[in-house]
């Protein structure tokens, strides 16, 4: 059972951006049936932050590239999605968190690279963060990939200084 | 008849009826008692012992009214923290916990994990720890943090439910859990938050996910068995809803006949219409009824569902035994302002035209404070509890708000400064009332919006808004007010402004002293009758819960909160103080910018008593 899960990840890793996603995840078990370890662990993605067991050296998955690295008119698509597909409910208008966790501050629950965040949107993630890779294409995934990691510039506080700031109150 | 809604220009902001304005403190001097009703009573005192709380409320009329005494107004400022507990868990504290014998039940925020503490031990260990599964995907479909409102005790039993949309039973004595039942659909947005009420050998529980485009409902589990003994719909056919010959409605609705709550929608849009059931029930058991409020319709965006979308927005009475309509009402039919109708319905019987009347009194969202006759669904008084510019008034011959067309949201516009803003008059923060005094003690919000409403599609699991509604400090710069209330005339007797919404309940004591909570965390205590503050606690973190009172196996009374900021006004508005998770730093709500000054995350139960 726990090949067949990790095939279908790894599914979501090989594809890329094509359109033809939800065909091949429907294959994906069948793959499993004949793929070595070693085939599996070569599909994997490479989580810059995992900690590797004695320190070897890091684990050498696939690196997913965005397809659309660095193209604004995509993000601005990927905008519009992200109101069209409703993540603007949860993760808040400009992004910054409601419902859901906030994609602008910088600090990524399960990784903020490309290929994490596009694992994030495609496969869900346990806190209710829907799996859309079964409802929308892979270059969509990518376009919203392209503007939530836009978001997250310069709101990455460290630091908040309270005193000396005059505050106005009613009341007590 | 769906078009044919009948608007007035309603100018500026409606002053709030008049009354004396007490502030946090009153060092200086006392302020004049205030005019009390006499000969207002709660419709059913608790059957059991004083000292204990066995229900959400104390009792089924919801009055959060405690009948110890020890704690007066005289001797209130000697009282001190006399030990506290945490829950080991950092979200929002609704609710409260319970006290039946020596016992005091505890059910945490998600994930939902129940205490109970033996109170006649030094040091209040415990008897008890339940963790039920509860599915984790919940945590991302509650629209406003996961909170938990609490639990019911009946029959040797405590019922509660779990975020993921179960309803539990535990053995009170043992702490073994009896059965779990799944009750909503998660998969569809449904979650569960709300205070189960224990009533004739059943249970009645409601779920949340008015924000995600659920169909809602309210229904009755057997407390032996588990299982469902009926289930009620709030829109669809009158199967459904299960309105048949008892239904009567005092107001002819526009959309009437025969399945109005299905054809006062659009085609099939009631079936995702929202109208769920998350606030408090309550319980007549002269008339046999139980009432119930119903959530806002989905989407936000009134242009998606023309009509008057019943029963959304809505109180509901309904037969407690076969959960029939028995009437129903919407203080704001076709609501496009989210302003909900779920608050709490506290059933008194109150002095009004010489006679007595079987009331019921509701502090909507929409600003209006509601006395109705809780026999038949007429309305007595309608009178606004916060500054308000929706509308100017409730006409008392067809029940419905007399509107400013100003304020009304619309697809592709921005309206601005609609009062009050979606967050309500006052929300699930339930209030109390004194039969000492005949005044309704009411925690209230005085925030207004700005309201740009946009289309948006249903996506199941998904949220169904389609709109944003960005908020500042209503009139006069306050956010939140305590105020006394006496619902024989619409009228604030007396009010403590507070820097920021008061998001916790009420708690009202025969000792004439009356307790609150604030989003900074103060716990304070105050006269019931002048509405002076008398005492005040800094407790460990923002208070969104209701203080209870019991007298404990010393046989002192005590006063027991949480402190635990969170629930929509801690998650949602407040930005950093209650993120989704502690090391996130997303930006500080604008709404209240100030609030992580004051207060961080908790978990904590504060109890208190004198010497």
């Amino acid at each position: 059972m726990r090949v067949v899960l990790l095939t279908l990840m790894s599914g979501a890793a090989l594809l890329g951006c094509t359109d033809s996603r939800a065909a091949e995840v429907a294959r994906a078990p069948q793959q499993a049936s004949v793929a070595s370890a070693g085939d599996l662990a070569a599909r994997f993605v490479s989580h810059p932050e995992n900690i590797q067991p004695g320190m070897v050296k890091p684990y050498a998955g696939r690196v997913m590239v965005n397809p659309y690295e660095g193209n604004a008119s995509a993000a601005a698509t990927g905008a519009k999605l992200f109101v069209s597909y409703n993540c603007i409910d949860c993760h808040g208008a400009d992004g910054s968190g409601a419902m859901g966790p906030s994609l602008a501050d910088g600090r990524w629950h399960f990784g903020g690279t490309p290929g994490e965040v596009f694992e994030s949107i495609y496969q869900g993630r346990p806190e209710g963060m829907p799996a859309w890779g079964s409802l929308i294409a892979d270059d969509q995934v990518w376009m919203l990939v392209s503007y939530v990691r836009g978001l997250q510039a310069n709101k990455n506080v460290t630091t908040e200084n309270f005193a000396g700031k005059t505050v106005e109150r009613t009341g007590h | 008849m769906r078009n044919a809604r009948v608007v007035m220009l309603a100018v500026a902001v409606t002053a709030c009826a008049k009354g004396a304005d007490t502030t946090g403190d009153s060092a200086n001097g006392h302020p004049a008692a205030v005019q009390t009703v006499s000969g207002a009573t709660i419709a059913a005192p608790r059957a059991g012992p004083a000292g204990e709380w066995s229900l959400p409320a104390g009792d089924y009329s919801n009055s959060r009214y405690s009948e110890l005494d020890q704690i007066t107004a005289a001797n209130v400022k000697g009282l001190h923290a006399a030990w506290t507990f945490s829950t080991g868990v950092l979200r929002g504290h609704e609710g409260s916990p319970l006290v039946v014998g020596n016992t005091m039940y505890i059910v945490t925020p998600y994930p939902n994990v129940s205490y109970a503490l033996d109170l006649a031990t030094e040091g209040q260990p415990l008897k008890w720890k339940v963790r039920p599964e509860n599915a984790q995907q919940a945590v991302g479909l509650a629209c406003c943090d996961v909170v938990n409102r609490g639990a019911s005790f009946d029959n040797g039993k405590i019922f509660y439910n779990l975020l993921d949309g179960h309803t539990v039973a535990i053995d009170a004595a043992s702490g073994k859990l009896l059965w779990q039942t799944k009750m909503g659909d998660l998969s569809r947005g449904e979650t569960m938050t709300m205070a189960p009420l224990a009533v004739k050998g059943k249970v009645i529980v409601g779920s949340s996910g008015g924000e995600m485009g659920v169909r809602g409902w309210v229904a009755a589990i057997d407390q032996a068995t588990g299982k469902e003994v009926w289930r009620a719909y709030n829109v669809g056919p009158d199967a459904d809803i299960k309105v048949g010959p008892r239904f009567k409605q005092f107001y002819k609705p526009a959309d009437a006949g025969a399945n109005a709550a299905q054809h006062s929608w659009p085609g099939d849009s009631w079936k995702q219409g929202g109208a769920t059931v998350w606030g408090w029930i309550s319980y007549d058991p002269v008339l046999n009824l139980v009432y119930h409020g119903t959530s806002n319709p989905g989407p936000w965006n009134g242009n998606q569902r023309p009509g008057d979308n019943q029963w959304s927005a809505a109180i509901i009475a309904r037969d407690a035994d076969t959960g029939e309509m028995v009437w129903a009402f919407q203080p704001t039919p076709h609501d496009i302002w989210d302003y909900d109708g779920v608050n709490e319905n506290i059933l008194v019987d109150l002095p009004m035209g010489g006679t007595t009347r079987k009331a019921l009194v509701h502090f909507d969202r929409n600003g209006f404070a509601y006395t109705m006759d809780r026999a038949t669904g007429e309305v007595l008084v309608a009178k606004p509890f916060v500054p308000m510019n929706w509308a100017s008034e409730v006409s008392l011959k067809t029940g419905r708000p007399t509107m400013n067309p100003d304020k009304m949201p619309a697809s592709g516009k921005k309206i601005t400064f609609i009062c009050p803003s979606l967050e309500g008059g006052k929300n699930q923060q339930p209030a109390a009332f004194s039969p000492a005094t005949g005044l309704f003690y009411v925690p209230t919000n005085n925030l207004c919006m700005d309201f740009e409403a946009r289309e948006v599609t249903y996506i199941a699991g998904t949220p169904y808004i389609g709109g944003n509604a960005p908020e500042v400090a209503g009139p006069g710069g306050y956010k939140g007010e305590f105020i006394a209330w006496d619902a024989t005339t619409g009228r604030k007797m007396w009010g403590i402004k507070e820097p920021f919404p008061v998001w916790g309940g009420g708690l009202a004591t025969k000792g004439d002293v009356v307790f609150y909570g604030t989003l900074d965390g103060w716990f304070k205590a105050a006269n019931a009758r002048t509405g002076e503050v008398l005492w005040k606690f800094k407790v460990g973190s923002g208070v969104v819960g209701n203080p209870i009172s019991y007298l404990g196996p010393d046989g002192k009374q005590y006063i027991a909160i949480y402190a635990g900021i969170g629930g929509d006004m801690g998650l949602l508005i407040a930005g950093d103080v209650a993120a989704n998770l502690p090391f996130d730093v997303r930006e500080r709500g604008s709404t209240l910018p100030d609030l992580a000054r004051w207060t961080s995350w908790g978990g904590m139960l504060f109890v208190f008593s004198l010497n």
